[in-house]
């Protein structure tokens, strides 16, 4: 008889199906909600992507007069590549690829897909092929063949104002120039997109945690640059430099009532779109901003503006230059055997001549009579805190040179030094620092500060300006600053280059050539010197500011009058064309 | 003889506890199939399948819209490349350079003198 305990088979199946669902129900409770964070974790890794958006780089662009034009724009370009083991026809792929691409296809295209050992899958055939190109290579879905899309800088106008705008390396960080010092600014700042996606990385809208952050584009920027001026002030350059034999030359143009800076020409130069073929590393530098030198007589202008404001001496002072010398303390000054002597030498004279014993003659005046602490603390309050020298500008470029300047308070900041850097030896200036300075002395005595930024250009097009900055007013007093102008006027007027202005017109300027110290010795160098000119031009008043520098002109001479002076009279005649300047008739 | 139609006593019983008015139609079917706890199961079964097929088609519609934008997305990336390459192209053209170069700058000559009229 059956035991009443046995059960029957119907019902151990169900039991044992019902402890085969419990364990189920424990395992999927354990993963569903007790490890429910790790394995949403665990899809989210392969489900969500995070992508990166890239900003698009600012753009540079300048006037050419009143229109905008680019000077750097982005460009995508592709890079052509192989994988040999997966082309079956190295014959006809080469002939598909060499008729969409043309010369840029690298010549020994065969032998690169020809190899089919299976060591290497990756070779490049062409290199920055363009969109149109990349697209009709997509068309053609030859295998084996891939395209792999970058961004490169465009340069449109080539190497015009090369040193001034800087290049874009390999890794996309702005080097040299207006791309170095704003490389934060034209960078702008990446974007972030985090959601679901397929199996072909498709963003799907159905994660309620999205993250959609857009990138911000860096700024347009539009420089204080001036296409027109800046093409003829490199081609005045060059054609001087070779006028001149002279290997090495810079040119500032700036406008003295602003700070904005028209051009500046840096000779040798180079092309940014190939700056990895350039051998000479400091033809990177713009010179304007980064290499002071001692400036020579040109800052004599500055000086004499710094006497007539002082009080030192008036338009109309005189001094005994009889035997072209002067002495301070232990060292004997004197003017070149050309200069004329006399007993009554006028101010007008001191420019018009170029004569170190008037601006001498200017800081023993401020010494009241001799060269003392209280003509350098002053000649040291003009240089330093009215000229800004030994400071930086601040001007958008990199690598910027505060330039040398020494304190009366130091022991090399004696009678001797000063009486030297009154005409320009003993104490070092940028070009921008100076024709800064002189922009402040000729236009009613205000700093602005030097800029090359003028605005941003705006999706529309529009763009939106940036103000001039003062930095400083009265660094002369106005009557002053006309009169120290005049003055100027005059004595290139009255001077050796006043017969190649036209009538009608406020050319004023100074020539200057410095002696340049030898690395090798130590000591002023015989055979090398730096040419200046420094001026201005304008109707009624100053309109444009120009500075020209040649290193090492074999011309002969005073290369601040045989290199550097021919290259200001030539712009200097183009500028008046160019801004339609018209003559005053009276 | 009565007006009502006589219901049978099972019949009439689930109907006691109303109130017999005038003019009521008191005649009642009652379903001969009953529906039992398994047939309700899977009903519920189906209801709740039939839901979640119209959640499914619902969610899938929205994730489809990730597509569409995306195609959108890569219309309008091909013409910011298109519009890109045409801005580069024209300032390539109008380049000082190109200018320079071309055939009507060549056939120019400078000018000898300017002179401006006073107003």
């Amino acid at each position: 008889m059956q035991s009443q305990n046995t059960y029957t088979r119907s019902e151990v199946l169900i039991w044992g199906l019902l402890i085969v669902l419990g364990i189920f129900v424990m395992r999927l409770f354990y993963l569903q909600v007790i490890r429910h964070d790790y394995f949403v974790a665990e899809a989210n890794k392969i489900q969500i992507q995070p992508l990166t958006i890239q900003p698009e780089r600012g753009e540079l662009y300048v006037y050419d007069r009143d229109e905008l034009v680019p000077l750097v724009l982005n460009e995508r370009v592709y890079t052509v590549f192989a994988d040999p083991s997966e082309i079956k026809d190295v014959s006809k792929t080469s002939e598909i690829l060499r008729r969409i691409i043309g010369g840029e296809l690298f010549s020994d295209v065969e032998s690169l897909l020809e190899d089919n050992s299976g060591k290497v899958r990756y070779r490049v055939v062409a290199r920055t092929i363009s969109r149109t190109q990349a697209e009709k290579i997509e068309k053609e879905q030859l295998r084996g063949i891939g395209l792999q899309q970058t961004n490169r800088r465009l340069y449109p106008e080539g190497s015009l104002a090369a040193q001034t705008l800087g290049y874009l390396d390999v890794e996309g960080k702005g080097q040299y120039g207006v791309e170095g010092a704003l490389d934060d600014r034209l960078r702008g700042k990446e974007g972030l997109l985090e959601t679901v996606t397929d199996v072909s990385k498709i963003p799907l809208t159905i994660g309620n945690d999205d993250i959609n952050k857009p990138a911000v584009d860096g700024d347009n920027l539009v420089l204080t640059i001036d296409r027109g001026i800046q093409l003829q002030t490199e081609a005045l350059l060059k054609a001087g430099l070779d006028r001149a034999k002279a290997s090495k030359g810079s040119v500032v143009v700036m406008n003295p009532n602003t700070g904005s800076v028209l051009a500046m020409a840096n000779y040798p130069t180079y092309d940014p779109s190939q700056y990895n073929k350039v051998e000479d590393y400091s033809v990177f530098q713009n010179s304007i901003v980064s290499a002071p030198y001692e400036n020579g007589s040109v800052i004599k202008a500055l000086t004499m503006g710094a006497g007539l404001d002082s009080g030192a001496v008036t338009v109309n002072s005189t001094f005994d230059d009889s035997t072209g010398c002067t002495q301070v303390e232990d060292r004997r000054i004197c003017n070149v055997e050309e200069d004329p002597k006399s007993a009554s030498a006028s101010m007008l004279d001191t420019l018009k001549y170029s004569l170190n014993t008037g601006v001498v003659h200017i800081a023993k005046q401020m010494g009241g009579g001799s060269m003392n602490r209280a003509a350098r603390d002053t000649l040291y309050r003009y240089y330093h805190d009215q000229y800004r020298f030994g400071q930086l500008t601040g001007i958008e470029q990199t690598g910027e040179s505060a330039g040398i300047i020494i304190s009366p308070d130091e022991q090399e900041g004696n009678n001797v030094r000063y009486a030297n850097m009154v005409f320009g030896q003993g104490m070092d200036q940028t070009m921008i620092q100076t024709a800064a300075a002189f922009s402040a002395e000729i236009n009613g005595g205000t700093y602005y500060q030097p800029r090359l930024v003028a605005g941003i250009r705006e999706d529309d097009g529009d763009v939106t300006a940036k103000e001039p900055v003062v930095v400083k007013n009265n660094v002369l007093s106005a009557a002053s600053s006309q009169q120290a102008r005049d003055l100027i006027w005059q004595g290139r007027k009255t001077g050796f280059f006043g017969k190649f202005d036209r009538e009608g017109y406020m050319i004023g300027g100074k020539t200057g050539t410095s002696q340049v110290v030898d690395p090798k010795t130590g000591q002023y160098s015989d055979t090398d010197s730096i040419g200046t000119y420094l001026g201005f031009g304008g109707v009624d008043s100053p309109q444009y500011v120009i500075m020209v520098k040649v290193d090492n002109a074999k011309i002969g001479g005073y290369e601040g009058t045989t290199a550097a002076g021919p290259i200001f009279n030539d712009l200097n005649n183009w500028m008046i064309d160019y801004l339609k300047l018209q003559p005053k008739r009276n | 003889m009565s007006h009502y139609y006589r219901m049978s006593s099972q019949q009439f019983a689930g109907r006691q506890q109303r109130m017999w008015r005038r003019n009521q139609n008191t005649v009642s079917f009652a379903p001969s199939v009953a529906l039992g706890p398994i047939s309700h199961t899977i009903l519920i079964a189906l209801m709740i399948a039939v839901l979640g097929l119209i959640y499914l088609t619902q969610v899938t519609k929205t994730s489809g819209y990730g597509y569409d934008i995306n195609g959108l997305e890569q219309k309008l990336e091909t013409l910011s490349l298109q519009k890109e390459e045409l801005t580069n192209q024209n300032a390539r053209l109008s380049a000082l350079k190109s200018v320079e170069n071309s055939n009507v700058a060549k056939a120019m000559t400078a000018p000898q003198n300017s002179e401006y009229a006073q107003n």
